[in-house]
Parts: C-alpha cells; structure tokens; sequence
C-alpha cells in the first residue's frame, strides 16, 4: 500500500512529509514541526479550538461526514455533567474497500495521536480510547511504538491517558454506539439514539467519537488555522481526503487527495486506470455500503454534494473498480453476504432481510429463480431500507438494490438463460476483501 | 409533589394530553390505540428498539417510520400508526414479514398458542401466504436451558426480554445472546443450566413459545384452562399471583403484577413450587399410625374421634407453622384456647408490631438513595422479591451497605445492630430517603430495627420475617378469644399445625416429649413412626383467607383447587363443636381488591430495644459459632418438586478465607464438621466476607449440629 506519486492535483495534509521522512519516529516527526499545534492548541481555550475547527467546516471522515467541531460544540461542559468526558477513537475500519486508516495509523501514528491530545483539550476529555480493528495488528504495533515513545515525554501526553483496545472481528462495532457497548465489554450492538453518545456515550458519560483521519486532520488545521484549511477542497467538502482506490486498476492503494477532485481522474490519473483491453463497468465510490455508480458516471467531483446529486456518497472513501468482466449478482453475493455475516442480530429487518437478500441472489445465479424472484429482491430490499436500528441494514439494501437498478438488463439474463453467463470467469478476486462465509475464525484472525 | 407537566400531542388524528415523557406507546393506549410491539417492555429498563414492530410515522422527525416504543410524548408530536399512515402500516408489514420468514408456525403444537402476542399480530396484521422459497433456519429443539425451563431457538424472534431480563433485572448474567445476524441463539454460557432465582420470568416475558415451562408443556390449551387469582404463600412478599387450572388441577404459576409489592416477578419457588400439590405422600385422608412405620386411612367420623379422645388425653400444647391463615390461625385459637383451656403454643417465630410505625411498599426500597440491609442472612434466601427492589436502587443510583457476618460491614453475629449505630448512623441521617431492611435471625421480630429507624430518622424499615404469616399467626392466636387460660407446666397431647412445623427439629423433640401427637400436614412420610394421628393439611392453593405480608399488607387468598380432602376450616369446626366452641368453617375475605392497598402507618406503645450483647471471639483454631440459614429453596414442598431439585444448594459449610487458611482447607475440599459427639461431612466453601469466627450452613444440612463447631479436614 503505497502513497501515489504526488500529483499537481493533489495536496499532503493527513499524510504531509511521510514520503520523505520516517514519521513513524516522533524525532522526526517532530522535526518537521510535529506536537506543535498542539502546543498551540493547549494555548487556546478549550472552546477557542472547538472555533478553530468549526471554521475549518471540518467534516467527519468516518462515513457520516457530520460537522466535526459542531459534534464537539455538543458535549455538554464539565460543569453542567459532573462525570468523565471521553474521547473514542473509531479505528474500526472494516468496510470492504476501505483502507485508509490502515495507512494513516502506520504511517503517521503521531499525527494521529497528537489530534488525539488536542481533541481531548478541546472537550475536556483525560482519557482516550483508540479502538483498533482486531486484524489491523501492523498498525496496532506501530501504534503502540508511538505512544510508547511518548511515555517519556509528559509534557506532550499532559495528563490524557490513551488506551488501545482491539476489537474482535465485527463489523458493526465500527458503528460508534456498537462500538461503545464493546468496549465496556458488552456484545457489540447498536444502542437506540437518542441520547446521542455526546451526552450519554461510554459508560453513560459524555463521549466524542471520531475517526481515525478526522485525529489526523486536526493538527495541520490547528497548525494551518480553520480558515486556510478551509480554502482547500471544495464547498461542503472542504480539505483533503485519503481515498482508498482498489479493485481493477492498475495502481491500486490510498491517495489522498483535495475533495472535489474527479473520479476518472482519481481512477485514470492516480489509479491509472483499468487493466489494458477492459472497460470499465462500474465504480463502487466510497466503500460497500454505498450506491454503486456505472461506468460511464465517473465524470463527477469527488465531494459530499456531487455525489449526493447521483444518490451515493463518499462514505469511508473506499474506490473500488469493476471491469466489464464481472457478474453483478456475483457481486450482489459478495456484498450481501457479507451484511448477512456482520448483521449484529439486534433488529429484525437487517437480521432476516440480509439473509433473504442473499437467499434470492444465489438462486439468481444459480438459474433458478423465477422472474417474481428478481421483484421479491427488490421488494426485500426496500422493506429493510428506512426500517433498521442502525445503518448496517439500510446501506446493505441499497447497495444491492443499486446493483440490480443500474444493471436490470444482467439480472433479467440470468432469469432468462437459467444461469450466469459470466460462470467462472467473472474475476471477483481482488474486488472487496474476500469474505470466507463459515470458515471464519477470530482466533486466528487476531494473534493474542 | 407538583403535577407533572402536561404535552399535547396527536396520535392517528385524536389529540390528547398526557404529562411529558410518556412513553408513546402508553400515551397511544391511552388514546384506545394500539402500537403492536415485542420487545418493549419498560420493567426492563430503557427501551431498545430492536424488533421494529412499533414503526410508526413520528412528525416531527426524519422521513422515515420511527420506534415508537423508543420515543416519548413531546408538545406538537403528530403520530401515525398503521391505522393511517401507509408509511407505518408498510414498515409494520415488514417487520411482521421479517419474523414469520423463519419462524416455523408450529402453532398447533405450540404452548403458547392461543396467547401469543406473535400469533394475534399476525392473525390481524400478518400476511396470508409467504413470498419465501428457500428452507427456513432450523435448530436443534427444544434445548433445556434448565430442567424447569425449555428453549426452541427456531420459535425465538430474538427480542431480548429474557437477556435483558437476565442482565438488567435479575442481575443473574447467566442468560445471553450468542453468535450474530441470522446466527443469533440465546443461551447459557457452557451450556451449563440457567440457575438463579428468578429464572422462570423470561418464560412469562417471552413473547413467542421460545421459552416454554417443563411443567406446563403439552399440559393445558388456553380456551381450555381458568385463571385464578391469589397470592403466593410460600414466603412473607407474599407476591401476587394467578393459578391457570385445569380440571380441577394446578397446572402453572403466573406473576400478577402488583406496582408496589412485585412488579410482576416471581421468584422460581413461587412459579414452579406448586406442584407439591401432587406429591406422592400427600396426605387424602386421616391417617393412624399403625405399628412402627405404617400408618392406616380413617374416615372422618373416626379421625374426629380419634381426635377428640387424643386431645382430651391430657393438657394440649400446639406447634404452629406460621403458613396458616389468618382464619386459621384464629381457629386453632379458639379450639385450644376456649376449647381445651390451653394456652400452651410454639410460636414460628417472634413478632412485633413496632415495625409498623415505619411501613411502607417494598417499592420505597427502588425510590431510596441509601438502604441498609442489616443481619446475617441473604435477603434473597429469606424474601426473594426484596433483593429485587435493592438491585433496582442500586441501578437508581442508591447506595446499598450490607451490615452482617458477611456484609460490606462485616460484623460478628448478633453485633449488627450496634455496628449501623455505631458506623452508619451520619450516613443515615443525611441521607434524604434511607430504608433498613432486617434480614436474619433476631432483631425482636422487628423492634430492633424499627428501634434504629426511629433513632436514625430513616424513612421506612422493613422486617424480613422467617415464615409467610408468622406475625398474623401469633396475633391472631391472640385475638381468638378473649378467655386467659392457664398455661399448663406440662403438656400431653402435642398438635402440630403444618408441614413446616413438622419438620422443625425443635418441634420433633417436644414430640418425644409427649404421649400423643396430632399433626395436620399435607404430607406424611417424614411422619412415619412418631406421629399417631394425621390430619389432611391443605397448601396456601387450596385455600380461601387472609395473609399479612411482610408489609402489613392483608391479602386475600382464593381456592384455585378443590383440595383432596375438606380443608382445616371446615373439620376444625366439626371438631371444636365437640368441645362446645362454635366456628365459622368459612374464611371471611378481607380485601375484595384486585390488588390489596397498604395500611396506613400505626404507632405503638415503645418498648426500649435492648443491645445485642457482642459475641464472645473465638480462639483460633478453635470452635466456630454455626450460623444456620433457610434457603430459599428448601422445605417441604421445595422437596417434592422435581423440577426445583437443581436449584437446592448442595450441602456445604462456608468459611471465612481466614478460618479456612488455618485449618488447611481449600475450597471445594470435603470437611467434617463437628459437635457434641455428632458430625457431619460437607463441602468447603470460602467466602472472603465472611466474619472470622463464623460458619455458616443450610439449616437442613447441619440439622444434628449444636452451636458451636470444629470444623477440619479429616
């Protein structure tokens, strides 16, 4: 997974001098002015910093692109809830497509863990949790090398004491209140909102809980200020993003780029492009629970309102490419079985409706589902769309549906001829982290 | 208190008021409309919103169907249930989809068919075929999750009652979900069977037939059954209840929720202990003993005979249970007392009415913020409900200080009293409601701890008596009649009055005391060779009367079945009129109330509370003091129920970890414990509260045992 060469189009906030230096090592972080807007941070007043990031129009890089620093401006102050503010780290990743934080977490843990600090300033908060994906063991370790270096360094940890903990394999626990039952060690499901984590979050307490690139993208705005990192990007979506471009392309790995940028050139100029002699058939723009786009709709910036207007997302900016050789019901299959796998049981339409998903879908491609069958799917989808607890369920549906909408023809053929034509060659691996249905073994997932 | 504050709100075009933050489903019922849910239940604590059969339209709010379950009443709220919101009526026929596409619809053959919150929903809202084509999931069923309770994980929708109720209510932690999505199963960890108190509950919150009873399974139909409601009678909560019979047989237990008493829980005595009814030695007719072991059937005319001639053999002594009703009690009273010229009686236990000046619902318990729980039983063994409502405060946000041999203050036996003056009492009077709760041997029926409520300005006391109607018992004794007869040196005849008195070793030794002996008992093997006369006795479920519970709350008893034989009342009559005393053989209910209302506080005249004397130390190595407790699942009809036999504590001896350390024992380790010549082998238990000096025991496993004891390991 290595960082695209710089383009003319592009610009290094998150990942800024980590082609040049080592800034896994906080000497050298520090070199390049690393834990200096920090100290410019805890200069300011708490609220001073919460302006700074409002003014930045920050937004979260998890999916949901919420305000950062308006989600901030709700945790109540100390004085007015008597208990512990915390500050929870979504390291979670685990949406198919999405690899982002992988990177930013090895690559630059200090950048990470100094956003940690000031975040923790600006709400007040003295105990950090970074929840860090059980098979993320590369960047659990270089993670932990970089706190460990900090252990000698009190006047850069101040009195914030961050904890690592390791998830177990869930998908849903990258949702932020699954998330929290985990780790105060209940079974990772969603809780109903409200009350909203930033007023009742881990242990009842006033929490904030952010993504890994929203930690790493506060210290070069404290050290830029709000408004000039504002300048970057576009309307809505300002600053950078680190894009994960995977799939059939020819240089896949994370990019990070300005917002807005366009999606052919983020596929064609960094990804450069599909293999030679292939077309490309569809774009996955940001990660498997997203509405799937066709080839030919690419030409769009790569921002939260352009692609809103053609009823997808950003989400956690996971790019996956599909050339013209790739079944989409065995595409449908991949993703819903994989919802299926990670639905956490919790409410009933994501529980059974993700499995009828993929029931239908694979009597789809076997050749033998009738014509009523590929309505039903579309049916089953939309009876989960709008109805679920969180949106696992919800994304899940769309996505699939989006799949059948957009290529009606393919799904009809299969009604048709009684079976797939693709067969066998359809090449699915390397489209979406392979999902081993029934072989799945956390221990041996997560090394103790 | 001020009236709370009032919201207008719209459910399916009716505006209405209700005060703020009621839940919407309330708030709807209140409008006579229905939000059809299954995993809503509020005395689980907050909701969770998981099975998605409350969707409705909520403006204002997003523009997709919302839980109402999870939403309460606001000012200007419009909502739309699937009466009038094609949006709502969509989700709900959804989620209804959703459920049936696995479940298997067995209803036929399902207990719960005919009163299933699933099976009415789709019977009025459900589809009428399925759009589903492949085969549907399938587990291996029915597993029992313990021998009193049966899971069928293909009926199970996974609403989470019985975990939450597990984990949120009861506080057990045994019951929960494993796997994930589809995979979903509720279970026990290990496999290993769902042992605690309260366990039977999560068969009654079970929405579907998931959970079923091993005892009502294939038993009884619901158009075929009768619900009658009563009272528990097997400890002093006295939690409300409704017996399902059929064909003149107990065939379940129901909770009846009382908001102040129970909350609707029942502890696995009351709900599976019923079927003592049907043990095999219970008592049909009269009995005389007949040689050493045998006993032969009497007709009644004989057994009154018989009676009368024991009775009049010599001076009368009567051993009372204090499981008798009200009516009973004043029954016996009046045969002996007025009938016999005796006043000679063994009280159950002591009773005082100072308690009185501090009662109040066991639900003050939840509303306080400190509760002392003083003595050196678990209020669990004792009044099961109780440790409910303390588990509540404690979640409330109350402070709970246990003061006992093994409590958070750890004290010597008899010392707890002066250790709450002595240690508790700032803590008791700045706090803004404190409720103690006497729970153990002692305490003067109760004057003690209403002694130290008065001196430390607490706001309620409670006394967890050992027996369910004792204090009524002994007063109604009292009032039976106003002669005073003398009460004789000696005594001839012994009456024993219950199983439970029966069964009191205290009691078997006046026996060997006496030239006969009489006892009116529901079962007679443990009478064999000791008893001449048995009476048929009758269980609290057989009964019309009055019982006062622990809160002074009288509580009308129902027959739920014919009895085998006439009950007490009715032969006691014929009996006393043999010695000129007439008797009403008919219980007079007290409370025709659903649920019977608390009396209003009463003062009495203060008798000074005395000062446990402290208990003398104990040289190391030396004798341990035995503390003897009741547990929750013993006595007669604990023993005849097959599937409570599980629940029994296995014999054992607890030691403190000091006491255990000196002596070389380990946990687990066998142990013979001694006294008086006498011993016993059982197994070591440490508790690491427990008060150096002390052991302790159920009381039927050290039943030979004195007072003081060596315990070693050989």
């Amino acid at each position: 997974m290595l960082l695209g060469k710089p383009m003319a189009s592009n610009r290094h906030v998150v990942l800024a001098d980590a082609d040049q230096h080592d800034l896994t090592k906080l000497a050298e972080y520090e070199a390049v002015g690393g834990y200096q807007a920090l100290a410019r941070a805890r200069a300011l007043a708490p609220d001073a910093v919460i302006e700074e990031v409002k003014a930045s129009k920050l937004r979260g890089r998890g999916g949901a692109f919420f305000a950062t620093g308006m989600k901030w401006g709700f945790v109540p102050k100390p004085d007015q809830i008597p208990k512990p503010h915390y500050l929870v780290v979504n390291a979670d990743e685990s949406e198919p497509g999405s690899f982002k934080d992988n990177e930013i977490l090895s690559r630059v843990p200090h950048r990470f863990v100094e956003g940690c600090l000031i975040t923790a300033h600006a709400v007040e908060s003295k105990a950090v949790f970074v929840y860090v994906r059980g098979e993320y063991t590369g960047p659990y370790e270089v993670l932990v090398a970089a706190l460990e270096e900090l252990q000698d360094r009190p006047e850069i940890r101040g009195d914030v004491s961050i904890l690592v903990h390791r998830g177990a394999g869930a998908y849903i626990c990258g949702e932020e209140t699954a998330l929290l039952e985990s780790l105060e060690g209940k079974r990772g499901q969603p809780r109903t909102k409200p009350p909203f984590p930033a007023v009742q979050g881990l242990y009842a307490s006033p929490t904030v809980v952010n993504n890994v690139e929203t930690m790493a993208t506060v210290p070069p705005i404290l050290a830029m200020g709000g408004e000039e990192y504002a300048k970057l990007g576009v309307e809505n979506s300002t600053g950078t993003r680190v894009v994960s471009v995977s799939g059939h392309v020819v240089n896949g790995g994370n990019y990070e780029i300005e917002n807005g940028m366009s999606l052919r050139s983020i596929i064609d100029d960094l990804g450069g492009g599909v293999p030679a002699g292939r077309r490309l058939k569809a774009v996955i723009p940001g990660g498997s629970s997203t509405v799937i786009l066709k080839g030919d709709e690419i030409d769009v910036g790569y921002d939260f309102d352009s692609l809103t207007g053609l009823g997808t997302a950003m989400g956690s900016a996971g790019i996956v490419c599909i050339d013209d050789r790739t079944c989409m019901v065995q595409l449908g299959i991949r993703v819903s079985e994989f919802y299926e796998h990670e639905s956490c049981g919790k409410c009933t339409p994501c529980r059974e409706g993700t499995r009828w998903m993929t029931a239908i879908l694979r009597k789809l491609e076997a050749g033998d589902a009738s014509q009523s069958e590929l309505d039903l799917l579309l049916s089953v989808c939309d009876r989960i769309i709008g109805k679920c607890l969180c949106p696992l369920g919800d994304t899940a549906a769309q996505a699939v549906a989006s799949y059948v909408e957009k290529f009606r023809d393919e799904f009809q053929a299969h009604v048709d001829r009684n079976g797939c034509p693709f067969g066998e060659s359809s090449p699915l691996h390397g489209v979406l982290a392979p999902v081993a249905q029934g072989a799945h073994q956390p221990a041996a997932a997560v090394p103790a | 208190m001020s009236a709370p504050e009032l919201v207008t709100l719209t459910i399916d075009d009716v505006e209405l008021q209700v005060p703020k933050g009621t839940g919407l489903v309330e708030a709807a019922l209140a409008a006579g409309i229905e939000i059809p849910v299954f995993c809503y239940e509020p005395r689980l604590g907050p909701p969770v919103g998981a099975c998605r059969m409350c969707l409705c339209e909520v403006q204002p709010g997003p523009p997709k169907p919302q839980a109402a379950c999870t939403l309460t009443a606001a000012d200007g709220m419009v909502v739309k249930t699937a009466a009038t919101s094609e949006l709502a009526r969509e989700a709900q026929d959804a989620t209804l989809e959703f459920i049936l596409v696995n479940h298997p619809l067995d209803c036929p053959v399902c207990d719960k068919g005919g009163e299933c919150p699933l099976q009415d929903l789709t019977f009025r809202f459900g589809p009428g075929n399925t759009r589903m084509t492949f085969p549907k999931r399938t587990f291996e069923k029915p597993i029992p999750i313990s021998p009193a309770i049966a899971l069928d994980r293909e009926r199970c929708i996974l609403c989470y009652r019985c975990t939450r109720f597990s984990e949120g209510v009861a506080e057990d932690g045994l019951l929960v979900a494993r796997n994930r999505g589809a995979h979903s199963v509720i279970a026990t960890f290990e496999d290993e069977p769902y042992r605690a108190p309260f366990s039977g509950n999560v068969i009654e919150l079970c929405p579907v037939g998931a959970l079923t009873s091993t005892q009502y399974r294939f038993e009884a139909r619901p158009w075929e059954i009768q619900n009658v409601p009563s009272v528990c009678g097997l400890c002093p909560v006295g939690c409300n209840i409704t017996a399902t019979t059929r064909e003149g047989k107990v065939k379940r237990i129901l909770s009846r929720n009382h908001p102040e008493l129970d909350e609707g829980w029942l502890c696995d005595k009351g709900r599976f202990g019923f079927s003592h009814l049907y043990a095999s030695d219970r008592v049909r007719d009269p009995l005389r003993q007949l040689g050493k072991r045998r006993f032969e059937a009497l007709s009644w005319d004989d057994a009154l005979d018989e009676a009368e001639r024991l009775l009049r053999s010599g001076p009368v002594l009567l051993a009372l249970s204090g499981s008798e009703t009200v009516e009973q009690a004043e029954a016996l009273s009046r045969l002996v007392r007025q009938g016999l010229r005796s006043d000679a009686v063994v009280f159950p236990e002591q009773a005082s009415p100072a308690i009185d000046a501090f009662r109040a619902p066991l639900s003050a318990i939840r509303d306080a913020d400190l509760v002392v729980v003083i003595g050196d039983e678990p209020v669990e063994e004792r009044a099961p409900v109780v440790g409910l409502w303390i588990k509540a405060a404690r979640r409330k946000g109350a402070e709970i200080v246990t003061v006992g041999v093994s409590g958070s203050i750890a004290v010597s036996p008899g010392t707890a009293a002066e250790a709450v003056r002595s240690q508790l009492a700032d803590r008791i009077r700045g706090a803004k409601q404190a409720v103690l709760i006497w729970s153990g041997p002692g305490g003067a029926g109760g004057e003690t701890v209403a002694g130290l409520a008065r001196e430390l300005g607490a706001s309620a006391a409670f006394f967890l008596p050992a027996t369910p109607n004792g204090r009524a018992v002994v007063e109604a004794w009292k009032a039976g009649t106003e002669d005073e007869p003398e009460r004789p040196d000696q005594f001839g005849c012994l009456l024993i009055s219950g199983d439970e008195a029966a069964n009191d070793p205290g009691v078997r030794s006046l026996a060997e005391r006496a030239d006969a002996v009489i006892a009116i008992t529901m079962f007679a093997d443990p009478l064999r060779g000791w008893v001449d006369l048995v009476l048929p006795g009758t269980s609290y479920l057989e009964r019309d009367g009055t019982m006062v519970n622990l809160e002074g709350r009288r509580q009308r008893l129902r027959r739920t079945v014919i009895p085998p034989s006439p009950d007490e009342l009715a032969w006691i009559a014929k009996l006393a009129e043999r010695f000129g005393v007439e008797i009403d053989p008919h219980a007079r209910a007290v409370s025709a109330e659903e649920r019977a209302p608390l009396p209003a506080r009463v003062e009495h005249a203060e008798a000074p509370t005395k000062p446990a004397p402290p208990a003398q130390p104990t040289a190391r190595g030396g004798p341990l003091r035995l503390l003897r407790y009741r547990p929750l699942f013993s006595g007669p009809a604990v023993e005849r129920v097959e599937e409570l036999q599980f629940q029994r504590p296995e014999p054992a001896i607890t030691l403190s970890a000091h006491d255990a350390q000196v002596r070389g024992i380990s946990p687990g380790d066998e142990v013979v414990v001694r006294s008086n010549g006498t011993s016993v082998r059982l197994r070591a238990h440490v508790d690491r509260n427990l008060v150096d000096g002390a052991v302790r025991a159920a009381e039927e496993h050290v039943r030979q045992l004195e007072g003081a004891v060596e315990v070693s390991t050989s």
